[in-house]
């Protein structure tokens, strides 16, 4: 019994990781194809990725948008949990599901609908668009999370820094926002993920700019090398990283 | 810094729920007063009104003879503890008391240096590099205390402060706050449930029921000559005996009892326990029997049934010494000026 719980634990994180780990282990191949038997290990395709522009450009534009995009979707999301959480407006129900609602659209509607209106308005693709994009997808998310968080004994220390004499725009910002650090920093990290390897969407909406997925989806059409696997790996380590941060400031928050 | 209030024809309603009724009020200028009531009876609203969190539907609060109805709590000279203390957990205790100083644009150094003395103040000198979760719940509550007399507020007002900590702390910060009421001088408006607390630390007592005052005076005054029912009831035990009053003279089941002039109809004779004689000094109530006695250290509390009043079921304290066995029979008396007479209310 105790041991075919553990055959199970060992087949299910198999599964999750197997990929992942298939993928990490050539793009350290020596040679030329990503597929077994495992000649190696070399740096060689990593050397042969970070010397090549369009890749480390391709990885900065996807770093930049993510960032970028998540800072934006964190601050709406803020404003518009602050607002519904703190105030009676009319139709605040309503509007907290229409914030959400874009969650259940999927990112092919998202990436077509913007696309379209872009054309329209004669708005040129770039990065900014693709940024723009990415609010979309993770504004919900970023808001869902931060309401989530707007309990009672934050609205009672906000009463407290009125009473003491701050006004509106010095308890958001003094008061409101460094208790919700914990809320705002899970929001960033997950919008970051969610933003950085996200394909569609920047596919839709960039030309010549382009992001790191778009970039590896134009490479797969040159055929499988361990440079994609190289690639791969590099995108891997740096959603690994901003899950770790995410991990660690939620945890923080339990703790404390 | 200290500053009277006064409250004019104050009434308040909650959609059609009229939780004040026309609350008139005046506390002087560094006064202890203590809002003592129920939960439910307004004594939080009254306090919310008095800080600016609660626009009142009618009438006026004047601090310092400044009318204050409609500032809003950054501008006026009044502070609030709240009754879950509200610090600040991301602010180590020295910012979180310096922060009023900080936002009446006090340089960094003055305003630390007052934060130390406010820290100081309430036996927390050492602590100021601490965060508010490294703290007991009496120490919170004394953070709480020092940001809110950091700004020097001329009325500081007390929502339940002492409502989370367990008994004995309770009473230990009792004495602590009237201690420091004192130091500074600032006028003290605390809300509690708890009569004990509002005896221990108040110059005044206002005693409110359904959004009135019932009572207000020295804790001894309500205590022993509580205005009304309610006042008698809420500021401790206290036996109901049915009477009918008649030419100042009230009949009981017990006895028949001489009474200062009142109306004439159905009343209730109160009588607190410990004023319940055996000695037979004072009036008597005649023959009762015990049913039971239990030891309380400083008392003897019995359950006790008068012979003429058999359904009537009265608390006596009785001196420690004497347990006496169910079923003892005791001679009660009261003295004349320990019997309060209220006349029943007509509904």
């Amino acid at each position: 019994m105790r041991m075919a719980a553990w055959l199970y634990l060992f087949l299910a994180f198999g599964f999750i990781y197997l990929p992942v780990g298939t993928l990490v282990l050539f793009s350290f191949q020596e040679g030329t194809l990503p597929v077994p038997p495992f000649n190696g290990p070399s740096l060689g395709w990593y050397a042969d990725v970070l010397s090549d522009d369009d890749v480390t450009d391709a990885l900065l534009h996807s770093l930049l948008v993510a960032i970028g995009s998540s800072a934006t979707a964190v601050l709406f999301g803020f404003l518009a949990a602050y607002g519904l959480a703190r105030h009676v407006l009319p139709g605040s129900a309503l509007m907290r599901v229409l914030l959400i609602a874009p969650l259940t659209v999927s990112y092919l509607i998202v990436g077509l609908g913007l696309l379209i209106v872009l054309n329209r308005t004669g708005v040129g693709l770039s990065l900014i668009t693709a940024g723009i994009g990415h609010v979309v997808i993770n504004l919900p998310l970023a808001f869902a999370i931060i309401y989530a968080s707007m309990g009672a004994q934050h609205e009672n220390a906000e009463r407290a820094a009125r009473d003491l004499g701050a006004s509106e725009a010095k308890v958001v910002l003094l008061v409101t926002a460094p208790m919700l650090a914990p809320a705002l920093a899970a929001a960033f990290f997950l919008s970051v993920t969610l933003s950085w390897d996200e394909f569609i969407i920047a596919f839709l909406l960039t030309r010549f700019d382009i992001t790191l997925p778009v970039e590896i989806w134009s490479m797969l059409r040159s055929g499988l090398s361990p440079r994609l696997n190289a690639i791969g790996s590099v995108v891997f380590l740096i959603s690994v990283t901003a899950v770790l941060m995410l991990e660690f400031t939620v945890l923080r928050r339990r703790r404390s | 810094m200290t500053a009277s209030v006064r409250l004019e024809a104050l009434n308040h309603w909650f959609g059609t729920f009229h939780a004040l009724q026309d609350i008139s009020l005046e506390i002087n200028a560094g006064e202890y007063v203590t809002l003592l009531g129920p939960s439910g009876c307004g004594k939080t609203t009254l306090l919310s009104v008095l800080g600016g969190f609660i626009d009142p539907s009618q009438g006026t609060v004047f601090i310092g003879h400044a009318d204050m109805t409609r500032v809003p709590p950054a501008k006026r000279p009044t502070t609030t503890m709240f009754q879950d203390y509200a610090l600040f957990p991301h602010m180590n205790l020295r910012d979180n008391v310096a922060f009023g100083l900080r936002m009446a644009g006090v340089a960094k150094a003055e305003r630390y240096r007052k934060a130390d003395e406010k820290l100081d103040l309430v036996g927390l000198k050492a602590d100021g590099a601490k965060r508010p979760h490294e703290l007991s719940g009496g120490q919170r509550q004394r953070v709480a205390l020092a940001r809110a007399l950091a700004v020097e507020p001329e009325v500081l007002l007390l929502d339940e402060p002492l409502g989370a900590l367990d008994l004995k702390l309770r009473r230990a910060m009792q004495d602590e706050l009237k201690d420091i009421q004192r130091q500074v001088g600032t006028t003290f408006v605390h809300v509690t449930h708890d009569q004990e607390e509002a005896m221990a630390i108040s110059d005044r007592i206002v005693v409110m029921n359904a959004g009135r005052i019932e009572d207000q005076g020295p804790p001894s005054r309500i205590y022993r000559e509580p205005a009304s029912l309610f006042a008698a009831d809420f500021m401790g035990e206290m036996n109901h005996i049915p009477a009918e009053v008649e030419a100042s003279v009230a009949h009981t089941a017990l006895a028949t009892l001489p009474v200062a002039t009142l109306p004439q109809g159905a009343a209730t004779v109160c009588i607190r326990p410990e004023e319940i004689r055996q000695d037979g000094e004072g009036l008597a109530l005649g023959q009762a029997t015990v049913r039971e006695a239990t030891f309380f250290g400083t008392f003897t509390r019995a359950h006790v049934t008068p012979v003429s009043a058999p359904e009537m079921v009265l608390v006596a304290h009785l001196p420690p010494t004497d347990l006496p066995k169910p079923g003892a029979v005791l001679h009660l008396s009261v003295l004349p000026e320990d019997i309060r007479v209220f006349m029943k209310e007509i509904a």
